[in-house]
């Protein structure tokens, strides 16, 4: 594939992210804020949040696992995957946090373990979809050509 | 910096005094390099330049949030020390030498509940400044009630964009009653 294919390729990809929801604007703004000074500011707040979503996928696992369900705890967790999935522009990983919080609200252990299922899908797919964009933009850096806009 | 020689002793002056002194030298340092950077970067320097060289304290425990957060401000021109809980930006202000225009707050901090932190600031502080702006996730319309009542400047809805931070910045240092 030649440069302006892989360009061509990513601008398409990016878009379908949008129109899919999996990012919406609060993503884009990242990108805004990337500069010459932080060149890879988008790649390092994507990773922490990587890192972030997977601690608090295991914590929530843990607290559904116990006897007598702190749903405060619970609550606590989905709160701050939702806080951090809206500043990153994650929609639909955020949107699986609202459902889980009323589920939370609700004391319903069903609708919460169903709701960790869901969140960890959505995660697993927004995840995949960010590495395969990095990827593809690394691939045009290395081939010497810029990330179109 | 200017505000490394002003330091008065209180030996000499009293309290009250010094302080009004060093704000006084602080804020023409601040104006000083506000129409100096005003010249200089042509397109974005009417919507940003109040906001540059700001400095800024920003106080939220999340890790991602702080991070996007600081980004941005820093985009506008302000010099951001971020700080990730209620009891390190109390400890910031009782600094003397820290001299923060803007506090930029995230209301939902666990140990201590970013209302109280307002309320603590304001006590410590009790003249105009710092500007307070809080961030919040929730719509309710008590919580801007609240701000308000606390005395806070402006609240702003997360997830924040760059063009309602600088709109709210620009607008809370316009009105900002000078010393």
């Amino acid at each position: 594939m030649d440069l302006f294919q892989l360009q061509r390729r990513l601008v398409d990809y990016r878009a379908s992210l949008y129109h899919e929801d999996f990012l919406d604007e609060q993503f884009s703004q990242l990108q805004d804020l990337q500069d010459e000074n932080n060149p890879d500011f988008v790649v390092e707040v994507v990773t922490l949040f990587f890192e972030d979503s997977e601690r608090l996928l295991n914590e929530l696992a843990k607290a559904l696992e116990q006897p007598i369900i702190d749903f405060k705890r619970v609550d606590a967790h989905v709160h701050q995957f939702k806080g951090s999935s809206s500043s990153i522009g994650a929609q639909r990983v955020q949107k699986a946090c609202i459902a889980f919080r009323n589920y939370c609200e609700e004391q319903n252990v069903e609708g919460c373990l169903k709701c960790l299922q869901q969140l960890r899908h959505e995660y697993s797919l927004v995840k995949t979809k960010l590495e395969s964009m990095f990827q593809l933009e690394q691939q045009i850096l290395s081939a010497g050509g810029s990330i179109p806009m | 910096m200017i505000q490394e020689n002003v330091w008065i002793s209180t030996n000499s002056l009293d309290f009250a005094q010094s302080m009004t002194l060093l704000l006084r030298f602080q804020i023409q340092s601040y104006i000083q390099r506000t129409m100096y950077s005003h010249g200089t970067s042509g397109e974005q320097s009417n919507y940003y330049s109040r906001s540059r060289g700001l400095r800024v304290l920003l106080v939220d425990d999340d890790e991602i949030n702080r991070m996007v957060t600081k980004k941005m401000l820093e985009k506008l021109g302000c010099e951001v020390t971020a700080v990730s809980t209620g009891f390190e930006c109390l400890s910031a202000f009782s600094h003397a030498e820290n001299s923060f225009r803007v506090v930029v707050l995230d209301l939902h901090m666990p140990e201590i509940y970013g209302f109280e932190v307002a309320t603590r600031i304001r006590k410590f502080r009790s003249c105009n400044w710092p500007l307070i702006i809080a961030l919040t996730a929730s719509t309710e319309d008590n919580v801007q009630k609240r701000c308000v009542q606390i005395g806070m400047n402006a609240v702003l809805q997360k997830p924040v964009l760059l063009q309602a931070m600088a709109a709210e910045l620009q607008r809370i240092l316009h009105r900002a009653k000078p010393l």
